[in-house]
């Protein structure tokens, strides 16, 4: 029987420990809290995929087809046709696990307008599709979890993977409950640990997802990709601690965006690409709120108070909550956000990473979105990804090689005793802190080599001192031994951004503003010792 | 604005009171306020002592998976969306869910939670189709947060060692709704771990963050 541990518990890795119970392996399921806090509970809109009541016109290939489109042309065709042709069976198999779709009078499930979509093809549960289905995987995940093959392990932190010879045999834990870091070797390890937040301080997602997996996996000799084409999601409201999302839906309902210009409305996006100009993918929408440099209005009053209620209810009340906007009356103050990574760690078209038998699923991955993703498949990209990783892993040879972690055990005890060992006041927050305003700052919207070189050597800076700070101690371990991990993927971030001399999708470049074949490829970024190197995967290494 | 925490350094280490001042907009969260006291500068309380950084679980910050729960001036409730301009005179009392463990300050161990469900085998299996008429009592019982403020506040909760509580009672009626192999088997438990111990004070009701009508998942699985 072979033994897979899964790092995360988001809607990632619950299908991909599901799908790895239901062929019968044994799988340990990693998080610190409860799959209910993760992420993926925050996705509104939706998920993609061209059901047999699809709109008159749409195809699988027409899904494929705005996919590769909306990436720019650079996510691999093989990787996103499998995506793709899924999705129907996907849906289906979320419907047979109890996911409260909303539906139409027929039974079909509903779909509604997402951006950069041809038809309307979005599948979704209310406005709370990622947390219906965690509900729905949570429970089947509990079926799996009786009979023993899923065993879920809370109060848990990845610290590092056990990588030998450009193999993985597991991963070194943190416990919080025992306080001690443990090493648990599997066939086969599985990241799906989501995107990096935390590089950017306030933006739509999750505290708990920092990118210190991606980042640790990067030291440790893992290739990563793309880190450059980050997302903006073009309608935010600004609270004390986050910025919190108007969804999609908003827009996908009829809401227009504008500005004020000498007292009347100017509805810059419908002036400029048409009747759909609102529903332009985000990162084209983010750069022309961004160019107004005025504060942009979304409005959806039109649709009445009753309409509004009905099929926008979680929109309404965080507005009327959080800042005391009553939309039914009011348009909605927004403003572009971090929202998701289209890059991350570089994988085959089998999940699987440079190392063999360790896997990344789900944000944490770069695979399917290419330079910048639809809304609506991320989802479907998660679910998905969670079953081609396990059944790459079936399909894989177990070893019976033995190895000797004592020593990779001793360093990880040894870190944690000297964090643990510290007077100092000082907080990890603080360079948290900084490295957000500079992130915010140098990698925005719009980029240029200036600013992207005062970044780098801010985090550079940052770097050559972290292991010299004594921090705080009052302060969770995972945090002192996270910072580092951290800081190396925001300066590979950087780094992706400053070697690609071009501007597509997400990654928009004032210097180099156009498009440009030379560059019509995957970045990928490696680490040895301390320095970082860039290439072009122009061969199609990770399209295999 | 006076804080005032109830503080634990570790599972087995003895709690204390620890009292803090500090300026806070009236339109900041509890959340929020827990954040600045954290990290506006080095944390020194009342009597002018270094303090140790409060230890509380956050993820989303609006109110949509449950991580902050915490007593918040005696009712339990979401430190992410409760605002200080709620808040009766100038002191903020704040304690950790008192009817889990506590690992650490205000971060508790919720395990019992899913425990139980494991326990009572609560998932759907086979499923069966469900009433168009139901969706949006179903749609609203998937939004259950497992955040445990109905058990906090359950009079007839105690550990979770018996009667499971309000989360549990959803989580039952999503499976007994759909469910063409559990049906029978989660609404014994139900009547075992559930009916028979509640009272119906339905004070979970006025808790829950997420609006769950749980007196009509009890009243549909009180049919059965």
């Amino acid at each position: 029987m072979k033994h897979v541990l899964v790092i995360g518990s988001g809607i990632a890795g619950l299908s991909c420990a599901v799908s790895c119970a239901q062929k019968g392996m044994q799988v340990i399921l990693v998080s610190p809290f409860p799959s209910e806090r993760s992420q993926s509970v925050l996705a509104a809109g939706g998920i993609n995929a061209v059901t047999p009541s699809h709109e008159t016109g749409d195809s699988i290939d027409k899904h494929i087809d705005d996919t590769l489109k909306g990436g720019c042309e650079i996510a691999g065709k093989k990787a996103v046709r499998g995506l793709c042709e899924s999705a129907p069976d996907i849906i289906a198999w979320l419907e047979k696990l109890g996911t409260v779709f909303t539906t139409e009078p027929d039974g079909s499930v509903s779909k509604r307008a997402f951006g950069g979509q041809s038809y309307r093809r979005t599948c979704f549960c209310g406005a709370s599709t990622g947390k219906q289905i965690v509900t729905a995987l949570v429970m089947e995940a509990r079926s799996y979890e009786g009979m023993g093959r899923i065993k879920r392990r809370l109060w848990t932190d990845f610290y590092g993977a056990l990588i030998k010879d450009g193999s993985c045999y597991g991963a070194i834990l943190y416990n919080e409950a025992t306080r001690q870091p443990e090493a648990i070797t599997a066939d086969s390890v599985v990241i799906a640990t989501g995107g990096q937040n935390a590089l950017f301080g306030k933006t739509t997602g999750s505290t708990q997802c920092d990118g210190y997996v991606a980042g640790k996996l990067l030291m440790q000799g893992v290739e990563l990709k793309n880190l450059e084409f980050i997302q903006y999601h073009p309608t935010t409201i600004e609270t004390a601690q986050k910025m919190m999302l108007i969804s999609e839906a908003v827009r996908g309902e009829g809401g227009r965006l504008y500005v004020e210009e000498n007292g009347s409305r100017v509805y810059f996006m419908e002036e400029k690409y048409g009747e759909r100009g609102n529903l332009m993918l985000r990162d084209i929408v983010s750069r022309c709120i961004e160019a107004t440099g005025k504060q942009v209005y979304l409005d959806i009053t039109f649709l009445g108070k009753e309409k509004i209620r009905q099929k926008l209810p979680e929109v309404y009340e965080l507005c009327q909550k959080y800042r005391g906007i009553d939309i039914t009356k009011e348009s909605i103050p927004v403003t572009p956000s971090v929202h998701f990574f289209m890059g991350g760690i570089a994988v085959k078209n089998n999940h699987e990473t440079n190392i063999r038998n360790l896997y990344a699923i789900g944000e944490c991955a770069s695979i399917y979105h290419g330079a910048n993703r639809l809304g609506g498949n991320s989802l479907l990209a998660a679910i998905y990804g969670g079953r081609v990783a396990s059944a790459s892993i079936e399909a894989s040879e177990s070893s019976d090689t033995q190895n000797d972690w004592s020593a990779e055990l001793k360093e990880a005890k040894e870190k944690l005793r000297s964090l643990k060992g510290s007077k100092s006041p000082y907080p990890v927050k603080y360079i948290r802190d900084m490295l957000a305003e500079t992130m915010q700052e140098n990698l925005g919207i719009v980029r240029s080599v200036d600013k992207l070189r005062k970044g780098i050597d801010d985090v550079t800076f940052y770097l050559s001192v972290v292991d010299k700070i004594r921090f705080d101690n009052s302060e969770m371990p995972y945090f002192g031994y996270s910072l580092k991990g951290i800081l190396t993927l925001a300066k590979a971030t950087l780094l992706c951004a400053q070697s690609r001399q071009e501007s597509r999708g997400a990654h928009y470049r004032s210097d180099y503003p156009t498009a440009s074949d030379a560059y019509k490829a995957a970045t990928i970024i490696r680490y040895d010792d301390g320095a970082f190197s860039t290439y072009l995967d122009t061969e199609g290494k990770y399209e295999s | 604005m006076r804080v005032k925490i109830l503080r634990q350094m570790s599972p087995v280490t003895e709690p204390y009171w620890q009292e803090f001042e500090g300026e806070f907009a009236e339109n900041q969260t509890v959340a929020g306020m827990l954040d600045e006291l954290n990290y506006k500068d080095d944390l020194i309380d009342v009597n002018g002592d270094p303090a140790p950084r409060i230890q509380w679980e956050c993820s989303c910050l609006q109110g949509m998976c449950g991580a902050c729960a915490m007593v918040i001036n005696g009712r339990p409730a979401l430190a992410c969306e409760t605002f200080l301009r709620e808040i009766k005179g100038d002191t903020v009392v704040i304690e950790p869910l008192k009817k889990f463990a506590t690992i650490a300050d205000l971060v508790i161990d919720r395990g019992v939670i899913h425990d139980n469900l494991k326990k009572a085998n609560a998932y759907i299996g086979e499923y069966e189709g469900a009433d168009p008429k139901e969706y949006d009592h179903m749609y609203a019982a998937g939004k259950c947060l497992k955040c445990g403020l109905c058990l906090e506040v359950c009079p007839n909760y105690l550990d979770g060692s018996t009667f499971y509580g309000a989360a549990f009672a959803n989580d039952c009626y999503l499976i007994a709704s759909r469910s063409g192999s559990h049906k029978n088997a989660i609404t014994k438990s139900y009547q075992k771990n559930f009916e028979q111990g509640c009272s119906k004070s339905l004070s979970c009701v006025d808790v829950c963050p997420m609006q769950i009508p749980t007196l009509a998942s009890i009243a549909k699985m009180n049919r059965r």
